[in-house]
């Protein structure tokens, strides 16, 4: 049973090997190093482990095959992936890209029992007659949540903003001082803001926020977030004032 | 006879909403208008009476927010609190509804009834903005009302309206209503309050305390009632934030823009693009990084100079009356009736008061201006063009709002640094306010700068002793923030309102109101102070003279010169007689005393004894040493001429800018002393600011003018 338990790199391995078996009936080192990104030299040390376990067979030079508990091994391991996966996908509405990505970080970290039932729940979700209206929620809340961190154009602070660009509000850090009167003013998650200038000596900012014209410090400035847009629809105000 | 029921209307709105035009339109009293963040801070009432009902206005301060994170916010929250109100009026500026409606969205959870009024409509409708008013009204649950303040239309819809609100009760708001959640939230937390004894005073929905305690008030989390439905709001407010991934304090706020958000999408529509495109050029080059700083500099000596140039006409004018005035009543006045109270109206109250009374035009004219530049919007713009320079100094942008009114008067200047958020930048603020000369010192470099110095120098002087002033006062920033007020910033954050052409009615409110100010007191502590020192200045009497002035007089009469020489004869000894008199006189023996310190700084004993007057108040210092000089004896010449006279035969040009710095630094006058104790609720602190700045006005003036003599200024004439 101990020798089952291995690290979350070396389940990565396994798994790659099961789907270039599926594929090519065989794995070849080449195609794993190509297939996790890494050098060919760390796969070779990993496959010694993994064979030194009896989940492979491995000798140099010959495509590597998995053995019974490696294939069994492979399959728990790709269950768990696919599931995770699903969850993510059809529960918490995540595009397939970033439930796989988010898959591959979480399911080292689960164990088979707790696996198992997370499954179970979003099976029962997914398909029982008395879910229906939680499916219904579901399907509308979640799409309306999306922390903008995860997509499009990378954040960028307020206080880097050259003079008449756009940006909308992403993320304000927890830490601005007076983060409530910012906020009060109107320095809001999806707020559309621009830069109007700069002060003599450079310390105090002006940006337009609706259609008012507030000034403040380029450090406090620092802490609030935005990403650059030229179509101020994007934003929650849909005010023209703060188009030029 | 029929009962009086009055009513209680508040007047709540952002700043720069045109709330106290509104407020001005409906009462007609008089009040300040301006256009930089919280100039409203004290409460202002008003009655009016609307449709044969009786009301009583309150104008509560500008505010964003009810969250009371500043000073204004919680005079709003504590009138809300302790007060009945039957109904609020909500004035939004119709340009920036979006953030004018976050307050409307907490004050409509008040439960009490309220009225809309969108202002600056015209602004708005020429930037293309259209309304769906009955939409909005739906919304809000209250009716609204357009209107535009500086013109007064639609204040008669807006009486009408408000006293149908009061005629047939309107329900209040009806609650807002924010996502599924929030609401599931509020909701619970309102359940848990309404378990409990209502807070004391006045009748506030659990709801609203529930949404102030969802959103982690400081203020309503702190009253004792709610102690135990702390954690089940704390549960919540973590629920939320981490179910919308934001941060937990501003939870509410970004629930309240998303909903206006959503409100104003339906509501308003955009017919066309159009910016205040004006206001923007201007701001271009006002507060361009490289010419902001000069030009405000060059606006500042315009004030100057229109104040210098415009008021010496008046001036001369209101001389000339007070001359006349104390003349003619001389003459009517027998010298055998009652001689003690004739000297005492003819010198104390008539030479005081009317040396004050001199220098109203000018400072009527610096304070239009300055009203202008307050209408205008241009202050909260130079307060963002100063600020890079005044955090230098360890002060900010909005301290030099308060130093900027202090050249009117320190005492409004004091009260004007509420708007000053953190405390020890507010005292800092305070403690070097006396410092910007007032409008009090300008009496007194009017009289000495065009006595000393040549025309074409007098404004720079007189910009010299301001900038002096301020350096002085920004020099003394930076100790204090060194030493006794150490700590880190606070936080910054401040409106610029687009620029707008104030009303000359606003103006002539704005200046009339300082202008009953400055009559008020000179009319009562300058009146009082003025009895005062005439007594001080008359007894004790000498009982014998050095000279017997009776058998001089009788010689000069006697000796049957031509009548102007007689005049002038009989003029100066009896200004010899009144010195003697005077040198005798408490007021003299004071002086005298102080002079033995004073005269190191070019001082003599006839300045140092107004020095006694200026503490009271700071005009006083000239009318003093006018009565010392005895140029207020009626029957001699042009007074102010010949005060100017005496002066330039007892100083040199560097005893007087001696005198002027002294008085530019000195202890403040009574009024101001009060008036800090009463902001910095502190008595030990006034005192130690009166004692500090008197000490360093005597090291300054002591080092210009030794260091003048060193330098091979004469010091004697």
């Amino acid at each position: 049973m101990d020798n089952t338990v291995i690290s979350s790199t070396l389940e990565d391995y396994l798994e790659a090997i099961a789907a270039l078996v599926e594929i090519n009936g065989h794995a070849h080192t080449k195609d794993i190093a190509e297939r996790l990104n890494v050098s060919m030299s760390t796969v070779s040390s990993a496959l010694q482990t993994l064979s030194s376990r009896s989940l492979i067979t491995y000798q140099p030079h010959m495509p590597v095959l998995l053995t019974a508990r490696g294939a069994e091994r492979a399959a728990v391991i790709r269950n768990r992936h696919a599931a995770l996966r699903d969850f993510f996908q059809n529960i918490l509405k995540a595009p397939y890209q970033e439930a796989d990505a988010a898959a591959c970080r979480v399911e080292h970290a689960l164990n088979d029992e707790m696996m198992s039932k997370l499954v179970l729940l979003a099976e029962a979700i997914s398909t029982r007659d008395d879910c229906r209206q939680l499916r219904a929620y579901l399907s509308r809340v979640m799409p309306e949540l999306r922390t903008e961190s995860t997509t499009g154009a990378p954040l960028v602070a307020l206080s880097e903003l050259q003079e008449g660009q756009r940006g909308i509000v992403v993320k304000v850090d927890d830490n601005l001082r007076g983060i409530k009167k910012f906020a009060d003013l109107g320095l809001v998650r999806g707020s559309l803001l621009q830069m109007e200038g700069h002060a003599p000596f450079g310390d105090l900012l002006r940006i337009k926020v609706m259609s008012s014209s507030l000034s403040l410090r380029r450090q406090d400035a620092a802490h609030i977030w935005v990403r650059l847009t030229d179509n101020p629809a994007d934003s929650m105000n849909t005010s023209p004032q703060g188009s030029r | 006879m029929t009962t009086m029921t009055s009513y209680r209307v508040a007047l709540a709105g952002n700043p720069n909403s045109g709330k106290t035009t509104i407020f001005n339109a409906l009462t007609g009293t008089r009040q300040h208008v301006g256009n930089y963040p919280g100039v409203t801070v004290e409460r202002k009432s008003g009655v009016c009476r609307l449709d044969g009902l009786n009301i009583e206005l309150v104008d509560l301060p500008g505010i964003y927010s009810l969250s009371a994170s500043s000073i204004e916010e919680k005079i709003v929250f504590q009138e809300l609190l302790s007060t009945r109100l039957d109904l609020i009026v909500n004035v939004i500026d119709a340009g920036n509804v979006q953030r004018n409606l976050y307050l409307t969205t907490q004050l409509a959870e008040l439960g009490i009834p309220m009225l809309l009024t969108f202002n600056m409509a015209d602004d708005a409708r020429r930037n293309g903005l259209q309304f769906n008013l009955p939409m909005l009204e739906k919304y809000f649950g209250a009716p609204i009302v357009e209107t535009v303040g500086s013109r007064e239309e639609g204040i008669d819809e807006l009486k009408a309206a408000i006293a149908k609100a009061l005629r047939q009760p309107a329900a209040p708001p009806t609650p807002m209503r924010y996502d599924q959640e929030t609401d599931d939230a509020i909701q619970d937390i309102t359940a848990a309050i309404s378990q409990l004894p209502p807070p004391p005073g006045q009748p506030i929905p659990p709801r609203y305390f529930a949404i102030k305690l969802l959103e982690n008030d400081p203020e309503v989390s702190a009253l004792p009632t709610f102690a135990e439905v702390l954690p089940l709001a704390a549960s919540w407010r973590d629920r939320l934030a981490l179910r919308h991934g934001l941060n937990s304090n501003t939870l509410m706020a970004d629930c309240r823009y998303g909903m206006i958000a959503g409100a104003c999408r339906e509501a308003i529509s955009y017919s066309h693009e159009h910016r205040q495109q004006l206001s923007d050029a201007l701001d271009k080059v006002l507060t361009n990084r490289f010419l902001g700083l000069p030009i405000f500099l060059l606006i500042m000596l315009a004030v100057f100079t229109f104040t210098f140039t415009c008021g010496e006409p008046f001036v001369k004018l209101i001389d000339f009356f007070f001359t006349r005035l104390a003349s003619g009543l001389g003459a009517l006045w027998p010298d055998s009736t009652l001689p003690l109270l004739k000297a005492l109206v003819l010198e104390g109250v008539i030479g005081g008061v009317g040396g004050v009374l001199m220098f109203l035009p000018n400072i009527l004219l610096l304070f239009l201006a300055i009203a202008f530049l307050e209408g205008t919007g241009y202050m909260s713009r130079a307060a963002f063009v100063m600020d890079g320079f005044m955090h230098k100094f360890g002060l900010h942008g909005k301290s030099f709002i308060p130093m900027l009114l202090g050249f009117g008067c320190t005492v409004p200047a004091v009260m004007a640094t509420r708007t000053i958020e953190s405390e020890r930048d507010r005292i800092t603020t305070i403690l070097i306010l006396p410092l910007m000369s007032c409008s009090a010192r300008l009496t007194i470099y009017l009289l000495f700068i065009p006595t000393f110095f040549v025309e074409r120098w007098q404004p720079i002087v007189l910009w010299i002793v301001y900038l002096l002033g301020a350096a002085i006062a920004l020099g003394g920033a930076v100790l204090l923030k060194s030493t006794l007020f150490k700590g880190d910033d606070e936080v910054f954050v401040m409106e610029l309102p687009p620029y707008r052409l104030p009303t000359l009615k606003s103006l002539l409110i704005h200046t009339g109101e300082r202008a009953i100010m400055y009559l008020h007191k000179a009319g009562t502590i300058i009146l009082a102070a003025s009895i005062i020192l005439f007594f001080i200045n008359t007894f004790p009497r000498p009982q014998t003279y050095t000279v017997d002035y009776e058998a001089e007089a009788a010689d000069i009469v006697a000796s049957n010169l031509p009548w102007d020489e007689t005049k002038e004869a009989l003029c100066t000894l009896n200004s010899q007689r009144r010195a003697e008199e005077l040198e005798y006189s408490i007021a003299g023996r004071i002086g005298k005393k102080i002079n033995l310190v004073m005269r190191h700084a070019g001082f003599d004993w006839k300045a140092s004894s107004a020095l006694v007057g200026a503490f009271a108040a700071k005009e006083l210092f000239v009318s003093q040493l006018a009565i010392l000089n005895t140029v207020s004896d009626s029957d001699c010449d042009d007074a102010n001429e010949m005060l100017r006279d005496r002066l330039r035969a007892s100083y040199t040009p560097l005893q007087a800018f001696s005198i002027i710095l002294f008085c530019l630094i000195s202890m403040p006058c009574v009024a101001t002393v009060a008036v800090v104790k009463r902001e910095a609720n502190s008595w030990r602190l006034a005192i130690a600011q009166l004692a500090a700045l008197t000490a360093m006005a005597f090291v300054v003036s002591f080092l210009v003018y030794q260091g003048g003599l060193l330098l091979g200024f004469s010091g004697v004439v």
